[in-house]
């Protein structure tokens, strides 16, 4: 004898609150991209800091028919480890992209070929504020320095640049 | 609360994305044009997801909720009333509509 069923019942999720792995993220952003419409998440990690930070929200959009460009932010999987990962195209080669973390002391991503490109970062949030994500003619700068592994390097000294600045206008 | 009859049939909304992912049901619904991850999303329990799995656009109300009181040996009227409940939910959150032309 089967036991006595529950009533069937809808509960609502907080979205912010949901545990989700990068697998179960990663069929989300898939079907609602794959309708042509936006996908918003929080993102994890610092592969993109400054520009994007842990906890950010990402905003995504599909690709429809144009390629991203240089210097663009995508969310693509990954090919080695099949996961969801937001970097920058820092080169083209046919379809595929040379994809790179502003902040990824490892290096690029390799070429990823079109297919595993899912969207564009088109916003970027933290605590409800839009960040700046050097996506306008900035972001060509910005690829060709991650290439030549200036980016990070240069991103490190100006912060310390910035730290004795700060400290000396408040002394 | 949404008008159900129990001889309609219902199909899940376009406005919504819905996943089983790791044995849960999630339901995204689709907010001013957005997949929001950080907004309201929506799960079902087990009797739930039997229900949803067949909104197929073909299967009344009343078939459904006969399946499910098979299903758990259960009292039909007891099915019938717990199944146009939770429709009207759905309903009254825009997560299903009636099937055109059924």
């Amino acid at each position: 004898m089967k036991p006595q069923a529950p009533s069937p019942a809808l509960y609502h999720i907080r979205g912010k609150d949901l545990p989700i792995s990068r697998a179960a993220l990663l069929e989300l952003m898939r079907e609602v991209l794959a309708r042509g419409i936006p996908f918003r998440f929080r993102a994890r990690g610092w592969s993109m800091t400054p520009f994007i930070r842990d906890g950010d929200v990402v905003r995504v959009a599909p690709l429809r028919i144009s390629a991203p460009a240089l210097g663009e932010v995508v969310a693509f999987i990954h090919p080695d480890a099949g996961e969801v990962i937001v970097h920058r195209v820092i080169g083209r080669r046919g379809a595929s992209c040379l994809i790179q973390g502003d902040n990824a002391p490892s290096g690029a991503d390799g070429f990823v070929p079109g297919e595993n490109i899912l969207g564009r970062v088109t916003r970027v949030e933290r605590e409800g504020r839009v960040i700046w994500l050097g996506l306008g003619p900035e972001r060509y700068l910005i690829a060709l320095l991650s290439r030549s592994g200036l980016l990070l390097p240069l991103r490190l000294r100006l912060g310390l640049l910035w730290r004795a600045l700060g400290k000396r206008s408040v002394r | 609360m949404a008008d159900v009859r129990l001889d309609a049939v219902y199909i899940p909304s376009q406005d919504v994305v819905a996943r089983v992912i790791e044995g849960e049901l999630i339901i995204v619904p689709l907010v001013a044009g957005i997949g929001d991850l950080e907004d309201e999303l929506y799960t079902l329990n087990e009797p739930g997801r039997v229900v949803w799995a067949r909104l197929d656009g073909v299967t009344s109300l009343r078939a459904v909720a006969a399946a499910l009181a098979e299903e758990y040996q259960a009292a039909p009227g007891e099915i019938e009333a717990d199944v146009l409940g939770l429709m009207g939910e759905l309903l009254t959150r825009r997560m299903v509509v009636e099937a055109a032309g059924a």
